[in-house]
Parts: C-alpha cells; structure tokens; sequence
C-alpha cells in the first residue's frame, strides 16, 4: 500500500491519529481497495474508533504492493497493527505540521513488516519514520446506527463548548434527552460523595441542534475522555458530528461524514443496573438491559438506595477524580439488593435477552479494571476479503444479547 | 440562612473571575464570609496552612447587580462556608462572555454553591450552565477563628516594587533556594536575599517609599528607628512566589510590613478589593 497526503489534508490525518490516541496504544491500520481505514479498540472493549479516509482524500492511493518479480499476482496489503506511540510523533504538532510539511507519503512493506512514512518537508528535509508492524486481523464493531431512536446532529463546535465545562479529569459524562431538552451533566453514582464533587450540568435547547430526532428519553452515560478526541479532529474538519444512541446499556456513536472521509467513534454506555451496584456480579443476576421506565420510578429506587447505601460504604469504589481507575474489584452487592432487582417485571421493553448470556458477560468482565461496568461491544474479525467499506452494519450484540429486537439475525447467544 | 446573587456585567464577572483566580492560587481551601455589604475569603493562619494568612475584602456593590443574604440569625446576620475556591474559578473559567451568572446558596444533597451561568446561544433560550460546588458550613460557635488579623506591630512599612519584577526574581531565586529573606528599612531600600553553600544572590531596590501609618490616637508614627536599619524575615520563597503568581493584574497600591523576624504582612490594593497575606519567618 502506498498512499501521499497533501499539505492541507495532514492536518486532518494528523488529529484523526491524536483522536484514535485517545482510545488505545494501538491501532490497525487497514488499506482497502476504496480508501485507507484506521481502527482501534480499547482495552476493555468499551469503545471502538473507525476512521476511513476514501482514495480521494490523497493525492495518490494505491491499495496492492507492487508486484514482485516473482510473482505474477499483484499483493493485496494486509492490515497492520501498529503502535500509537510510535506513529504519534510524526504528527506531533499539527498545526505546525501544516505549515512546514508539503507532503506526507505512506507506504507499507509487507515482506519486511515496515511501514514508512516520510514527510516532505519545506527545504528539502525529508523525515523519515520506519515503524514495524504486526500483521493481524482487526476488530470491527457492530453497530445499527440506523436502528437507533435518538440522533442528534451538531456541529462539532457546539460539543466543544458543551464539553469545555467540564474539567478534563471528568471522566464519565452523562447526556440525559427527551423530546423538549438536552443535558450533558457529570456522572454520579449512588455512593458518590458529594461533599467532595463538583457536578456540572450543561443545559441546550432542542433549537441548537441542527437535526433533533428523540424516540425515546433516555439517559446514557459514557466516557468524556475517549470523546475528546474525535472533538478536535471534527473540529479540523468542520464536518458536523452526528450523535445515533438508544438507551442507557446501549452503544453510543459519534460520527462524522462526508465526501472524503468518514469516522465513528463507538462508546459503551453504563447501564442502569451496574450504575448501581459493584462489578462483580454472581451468576444468579437479573438480566442487564433493563428498561428505562423500571429506573426511573423514583419509588424504585429510593427503596434500593436505602439498602445500596449501607454497601456504598462498604464498598471500595474507585475515586473519580481523574485516576486511572483501580483492578480492585468491589466487594459484592448484598443479597438484599439482588433480590429486589429481580423483581423487575419481565415485561419491560428489551427485556428479553437471555440470562445465560448475561452470566457470560459478567463472568468474562470480572476481574478487569472498573470500565467492566460498561458492556463489551460485539466485536466481529473483518477479513479483508469483506467489503468492510459498505457501512451496513449488522445489529448491535453483545455477549448477552439474542439479536431478537433487530430481527433478522438468529437468535441463539453470540459469543 | 439564605444566599442569592446575580452579576449581569461582563465587565464585573470578569473583574470577580480574576480575584477568585487569585484566590485560588493562595489557598486550596479558604472561608468565604458572607454579610450584607462583604465578602470575605479567609485563611487563618493555623499551623496546617503553614502558618500563612489570608484576607481578602470585596464590597459586594462593586460587582453584583443583586445580593440577598440571609445569615445565621437576626444577630448574626452572616454566613461562613468553607470551600475550594479553584472550583468556583472554574465554575467562572468558561462564564466570560456569559449573559448572567447567578448563584445561590442550595442544600441538595448536602450544601452547595449552586453557579448558574446563562450563556448566549443561537435558539431563543440561552443556554443553561450550572455548577453545584460543595461547601461546608461553619457553624456560629467556629466564628471567632476568623476573625480580621490585626495589623502587626511592624518594624518597617514600605512599598513594594512593581510586582512584575519582583516576581520574576523571585521566580529565579526559587530555583536555588528553598527560604527567601526580605528586609526593607525607612529609607524606601528593600532587599531581596537567597543564600545556598554554592552562592548568595541578592537583588536591591531603591525609592520604593515608605508608606506613613497614623497610629490609633492620631499622631503620625513617628519611629525612633534608624532609617538605615533593616528589618529583616526569613520565609519561605515558595509562598511569596505564590502570592506574586496570583496577582494578575497590578495593584493600585502594595505594600508590606515586616516584624522582624516573626513574620512580613503583604498589603495589597485594588479599588474595590483588599488583599492582606500574612508570611511567617521561618524559625
């Protein structure tokens, strides 16, 4: 694969690099036939970045190696995973990156595992930067998008102002809609002390938002951080970002699109179930998704409040003040506490999945650090014989999910 | 016990972001007090502070456009919280070109200092930011530990030389040495003194001035003192540095007073607001 990005354009492949940073220590690096895709997943699976740049956004893309003497066929390039933190300092400074580098060429070797990327700089310096790779294949996350209820879209600047209110070691950010109002506002769990804990709540008229659709109240709550990063890249691209979510235990997406390129950042929302009690949960759990009308009833909770609080206490949460969060795994909810959340009606909404499946989720998320809360997206190998550019996604799965609700999948547990 | 206020002027909110800046940079925590006409942010000089104090007094007319308050008790119309002023500066960070600030005095979970920011927005309505900060509130029989530090009875008084530069030497002098020494005597002289194994490094400045204090019955203070003399204290450079990296905009007056060797009492004065901070000599 060998690819070049013009001046204006690195600026852009510059923060798209920053803002995939921000979700893991590496990413896979995936030239395909109609465009370059990078992708990233982090560490506990809760959030996925994709960000595809089509063949037009260089000045010269070629997906195939050339042919080797050899060989007759020509070589496809395989995806390539590849260090963050070796790829970052080529566009460190991205402003200043625009104005001092015409051009930046790509290209990967796939005998030797290198790919190269060699900045053409003003003068006549040319920086060159040799990484090595792994071949691998990388994971792509499902997610119906078109299947969401509720989709904002906004222009990036607008987020930027709602997110620059809170301080940037707010880790979880809660975005609460129903029909007549919008409001992003600090997370904050049953045992959060309060007495300690600034909270900031940002409140917007449905008016600022350029396309306002809302299926459903829902409230999801999903890390501010991973966010922050494809912020800055719309921002350098002045493409509007589009907000496709459902309810709380649902994946939220950030996405942005348009001629050249596309991006989607996919985030796990908390669900309302583990807002409330620890990570680790025994096999004889209620099932995760549960609906939003059971959580809200202030009556229903104030009665587990009473019992989770005397936990609260008890319990060794991680602080949320901008540490990364501890492997200590919480101490287990009371036996009173579980008992109450299975009387939820089994006839709310969504509510069908299975419960077997559950105890798989949970039982794989035990023991990870304190982001076990937010469910795993479905993650499925993408071969690169697979058109991974159509963007029909296929529905959302996790773990524990039967597919049910989106109809046209089978239905026994995925794992 | 009850608290509102509102600032619709940029002009103030930016004049009132800037103090609590300040504020935020001298003390991790401090009390804010509360009365009809005042505000006050108080750091006793407790043994846990380090042994520095803090008073800063703000008229409230000169920056809010409403200001009810409600103390304690008929008696005791004033309210005393502790809180971290580096929430309420970012609270306001992001208020500067806001329509109104308001805030208010709410016990939800447990007290707050409810910051409502009205922003401009492109819709009709604007766009609501509110910040609960949490406080503690001081209860009555606690007063007494606040109260207005008498002004000591100082060896020298003289004017301190413009801030900027101070600070920068200051800021240097930091690099080498852990303790500072100021002395100053009546002929407007003022010394600024660092010495480590390796090196002294001292910085003179002349003409400061020497401010003239009345004394209580009226008389001019006159000192039997050696206008040559120089009192002198030893403190520490980390919380001069401190005072000087806060201010952000220069003072209609500053000035400071040095016991020798107790303690040096900073002055220092903008129109509507005074700042006194209080640095004890290193023993």
């Amino acid at each position: 694969m060998k690819c070049v990005i013009g001046g204006a354009h690195l600026r852009v492949f510059g923060r798209a690099i920053h803002a995939i940073a921000r979700i893991s220590d590496e990413f896979w690096f995936d030239p395909l036939e109609k465009g370059l895709a990078l992708r990233s997943v982090n560490s506990s699976r809760s959030a996925y970045a994709y960000v595809f740049f089509s063949s037009m956004f260089f000045q010269h893309y070629c997906w195939t190696a050339l042919p080797q003497p050899r060989q007759k066929e020509k070589q496809l390039s395989p995806p390539c995973k590849v260090i963050i933190k070796s790829v970052l300092p080529v566009f460190r400074c991205v402003n200043v990156l625009e104005r001092n580098v015409e051009k930046c060429s790509i290209y990967t070797n796939i005998n030797d595992h290198h790919i190269t990327f060699q900045l053409l700089c003003k003068h006549g310096v040319v920086k060159t930067y040799n990484l090595t790779f792994q071949e691998c294949d990388p994971l792509q996350a499902v997610f119906a998008k078109h299947m969401c209820p509720n989709v904002l879209k906004v222009h990036s600047r607008l987020l930027a102002d709602i997110v620059i209110h809170f301080p940037t070691s707010q880790e979880e950010v809660t975005l609460s809609v129903t029909p007549m109002k919008v409001c992003f506002k600090s997370y904050t769990e049953e045992d959060t002390d309060f007495s300690k804990t600034m909270l900031t709540e940002v409140q917007l008229n449905p008016d600022e938002f350029d396309y306002f659709q809302v299926g459903v109240d829902s409230e999801v709550t999903f890390c501010l951080k991973e966010l922050r990063g494809l912020l800055a890249f719309s921002e350098a691209t002045s493409v509007p970002v589009s907000i496709h979510f459902d309810i709380s235990g649902k994946p939220v997406a950030f996405s942005i699109e348009d001629l050249v390129l596309e991006a989607s950042f996919i985030l796990a929302t908390l669900s309302d179930i583990e807002k409330e009690t620890t990570s680790q949960q025994p096999p004889s759990f209620t099932p995760w998704q549960e609906s939003l009308e059971t959580h809200t009833e202030k009556a229903g909770n104030a009665s587990m409040d009473k019992d989770s609080s005397t936990q609260a206490n008890a319990s060794k949460k991680p602080q949320r003040n901008g540490k990364t969060p501890s492997a200590e795994p919480a101490k287990p909810a009371s036996p009173l506490v579980k008992q109450e959340r299975k009387v939820i009606p089994g006839a709310t909404e969504g509510d069908t999945t299975g419960v077997e499946g559950t105890t798989t989720a949970h039982a794989a998320l035990a023991g990870e650090s304190h982001y076990e809360k937010f469910h795993s997206l479905f993650f499925g190998a993408v071969s690169c014989k697979e058109d991974a550019v159509s963007h029909t996604f296929h529905s959302l799965a996790t773990a524990s999910d039967s597919e049910e609700d989106f109809g046209n999948v089978p239905s026994s547990p995925v794992v | 016990m009850r608290f509102r206020a509102k600032i619709v002027d940029l002009a103030c909110l930016n004049h009132f972001s800037r103090v609590i800046n300040t504020i935020a940079k001298l003390a991790k925590t401090c009390t804010l007090r509360l009365t009809v006409s005042k505000l006050y942010f108080i750091l006793s000089d407790k043994v846990a502070n380090g042994g520095v104090g803090m008073w800063c007094e703000l008229n409230q007319g000169n920056f809010f456009d409403e200001f009810q308050m409600e103390g304690v008790d008929a008696e005791h119309n004033e309210i005393y919280l502790e809180l971290m002023p580096e929430n309420l500066s970012r609270a306001l960070k992001t208020a500067q070109n806001a329509n109104a600030v308001k805030m208010k005095l709410t016990n939800k979970h447990c007290p707050c200092l409810r910051v409502a920011v009205e922003l401009p927005s492109l819709s009709s309505s604007s766009r609501i930011v509110t910040h609960d900060i949490p406080v503690g509130v001081i209860p009555r029989r606690l007063w007494n530990d606040f109260r207005e530090p008498s002004v000591p009875d100082f060896d020298v008084s003289i004017y301190l030389p413009v801030l900027k530069t101070m600070k920068s030497v200051v800021d240097r002098m930091k690099n080498l040495s852990n303790s500072i020494m100021i002395e100053a005597n009546l002929s407007g002289e003022m010394n600024l003194k660092i010495e480590t194994d390796l090196v002294c490094v001292t910085t003179h400045f002349k003409d400061l001035g020497n401010p003239s204090w009345a004394l209580e019955d009226g008389c001019q203070s006159s000192q039997d003192r050696d206008p040559e003399s120089m009192a002198e204290a030893r403190i520490d450079i980390r919380k001069l540095q401190q005072l000087l990296a806060g201010q952000q905009v220069n003072p209609t007056k500053a000035l400071c007073n040095i016991v020798s060797k107790r303690v040096v009492h900073f002055i220092l004065l903008h129109e509507d607001v005074s700042l006194q901070y209080f640095i004890p000599a290193l023993t």
